[in-house]
């Protein structure tokens, strides 16, 4: 908190200093998840702008999609790495510039490297934050040795589990628990009925699919499930809440990674000075350490993890950074025909055929 | 001339409410059934007319599943809310002179928001919700038990709360309309307490209760909300498959089509049930 108020104080103040020759900084409108408009996210920004950009928000990235696809206008827009190729596809994003991006180079390689950020021969994305998907278990219910995905399917854990009601989240763990990882975005027919079987032997041990991350932290929280596979933000709840729980972590585990960052929209009104310059923000070390710090999600800026409290960087699991990508799968597009059929069956399976 | 400014008189008054309901009912619905009639392919719409939206939705078990469950989960919600609202609407009608001030109670639960009634219900019945941690406070049960959210019977129970008043005031208008000297002469030829409501009030109600049952059913059917925070995996209904169609699946034609065929179904019961309940009600004298 102590740091928004120094930071509204700050921008307050650079309103007053600032002249009418530098553009207002709300001009810039920003169509982000709610929580994103947090100050001590783009602080110098507000320093050159005099404000914080105007934000809207959307609560998934589908809708954020249909949303922009009618028609919806905003300058920058922050999807996660698997949704940019259907967006560049549906004609929604332009190209980024990353000469103009001053932190391009200290963004972290296996951060960078992700499919969705770079291709076609452009860069799409500016990376942002990242973090795990993965499976959270209640350390005083179920035993360190015995957690596994293959748990998840046991009778004994009946009415126990809870899933994502997102089809790729699912279909994600379904990938690592079933061997597939590798081919997670172009899964052959026998990978997608080994998964799909997978996620049919879970289902009688579902208590609920979640689509609202607060109902799977209180449920963790209250033993009415043992684990889920959830976000990395629910383990932190419940880290916060001092819940004995944590995600299930090891290379051979079972993991996967998201990793989110804003695109410049095509309707996008904003002057690209205005727009890089709230990228530029965005990226910085000092943005990076906030978010590790108080949000403990990963950021793009490899050298915000030097820059933040060591001690907090520990507890968040964030150490070695290029060791927490090891062996993870990463979100990225899949196959637009396998994507709708893993939508398909998955409604099945959740339904009960 | 009174007739032609009687009619312009009449367009005139008319005309708002047409353009209204025409800009936003039947465009809308128009586009709808354009859009079932077309084919998603990725991003973009191929305008291309097609019967293959509505030969693999009413192909599919699963559409034909939830369709199913939807119109069987609102007919509950119907039946239990009538049940339970015509006794109260009788008392409001017959046995009490403060009719204003029931009336203002019984539309107590409108003052908060649906969703915020939805969510009040999850508490109630969740796991460690008020109704568990309560009987297990008492003594009454050891675990907290898990059969109350996340299923049908907490569909409706959560709708049938939603829309008790909607139901308790078409039944109480059509009470308060029945003349009183019919109630007298029932009884001066003989009628019994029983008889007397069953032949003269009963029957002379069937319009409220037709009129309440519909109001129920047909939005009940299509309700998304409820069984997306209540229902579970066993409670999902059909709009919820929608949903999925216009948002992650993003297969705009399938999600118009499968909207049209729950309009269809919905418009089978509606009529089915009127006409039944209109053959029974004649039936009654």
């Amino acid at each position: 908190m102590n740091t928004c108020t120094t930071l509204r104080g700050a921008a307050a103040a650079a309103a007053l200093l600032a002249g009418p020759a530098l553009a207002a900084g709300d001009e810039l409108t920003v169509f982000d998840w709610s929580g994103y408009e947090d100050p001590g996210f783009f602080g110098s920004y507000v320093e050159k702008h005099g404000s914080a950009p105007s934000y809207t928000f959307f609560g998934s990235q589908d809708e954020a999609f249909t949303k922009l696809q009618s028609g919806f206008e905003a300058d920058l827009a922050h999807p996660c790495t698997d949704a940019t190729r259907k967006w560049a596809a549906a004609g929604l994003i332009q190209p980024i510039d990353t000469d103009k991006i001053e932190n391009w180079d200290a963004i972290l390689p296996a951060i960078r490297d992700v499919d969705g950020v770079t291709f076609d021969g452009e860069t799409w994305m500016v990376p942002f934050d990242w973090g795990n998907t993965g499976l959270i278990y209640r350390t005083d219910k179920v035993d360190e040795s015995e957690i596994s995905l293959q748990a998840l399917a046991d009778p004994a854990n009946a009415g126990k589990v809870a899933l994502p009601d997102g089809a790729p989240s699912a279909y994600a763990m379904a990938a690592l628990a079933t061997g597939s990882a590798e081919d997670y975005t172009h899964m052959s027919d026998a990978q997608f009925q080994k998964a799909s079987d997978f996620l049919r032997k879970v289902h009688p041990n579902v208590r609920f699919y979640w689509s609202d991350p607060g109902q799977l932290d209180q449920a963790l929280a209250s033993g009415e499930v043992a684990m889920g596979w959830a976000w990395n933000q629910t383990e932190l709840n419940l880290i916060w809440n001092d819940t004995p729980a944590r995600m299930m972590r090891g290379e051979d585990k079972g993991i996967a990674t998201w990793v989110c960052g804003y695109v410049h929209l095509k309707g996008s009104t904003a002057s690209d000075a205005q727009v890089y310059d709230m990228l530029n923000a965005l990226t910085d070390a000092a943005s990076g350490k906030y978010i590790i710090e108080s949000w403990g999600y990963g950021h793009a800026n490899g050298d915000a993890f030097e820059a933040a409290d060591p001690e907090l960087v520990k507890t968040y699991g964030f150490s070695d950074a290029e060791d927490f990508f090891e062996g993870t799968l990463f979100f990225d597009a899949v196959e637009p025909e396998l994507e709708a059929r893993m939508l398909q069956e998955y409604e099945r399976i959740k339904a009960g055929f | 001339m009174p007739l032609r400014t009687d009619t312009s008189k009449g367009l005139a008054l008319g005309a708002p409410a047409t353009l209204y309901v025409g800009l936003l009912v039947v465009a809308p619905l128009g586009m709808l059934v354009a859009y079932s009639f077309w084919t998603q392919t990725y991003v973009a719409i191929d305008h291309s007319l097609t019967w293959e939206n509505y030969r693999s939705a009413i192909g599919d078990p699963l559409v034909r599943h939830l369709l199913f469950r939807s119109v069987w989960i609102a007919a509950l919600v119907t039946l239990m809310t009538v049940l339970l609202a015509y006794p109260i609407a009788y008392f409001i009608a017959f046995r009490t002179e403060r009719k204003a001030l029931w009336l203002l109670l019984i539309t107590i639960p409108f003052w908060t928001s649906y969703l915020l009634r939805v969510f009040a219900w999850k508490l109630i019945l969740g796991f460690n919700g008020l109704l568990n941690s309560g009987l297990q406070g008492l003594g009454l049960i050891h675990e907290p038990m898990t059969w109350l959210l996340y299923n049908e019977f907490a569909v409706v129970l959560t709708l049938a709360h939603a829309w008790a008043p909607f139901a308790i005031l078409p039944i109480y208008v059509s009470l308060q309309k029945i003349d009183r000297r019919l109630l007298e002469a029932a009884t001066d030829l003989g009628s019994g307490k029983l008889e007397r409501f069953f032949r003269v009030t009963l029957p002379l109600t069937i319009p409220g209760i037709i009129s309440s049952s519909l109001i129920i059913f047909i939005p009940t059917v299509g309700d998304y909300v409820t069984p997306a925070l209540v229902g579970g995996a066993d409670g999902k209904m059909i709009a919820n498959l929608i949903q999925v169609q216009f948002g992650p699946a993003n297969d705009w034609p399938l999600g118009a089509t499968l909207s049209l065929l729950a309009m269809v179904t919905v418009g089978i019961v509606a009529v089915g049930y009127v006409l039944l309940l209109r053959f029974l009600g004649s039936r009654i004298r």
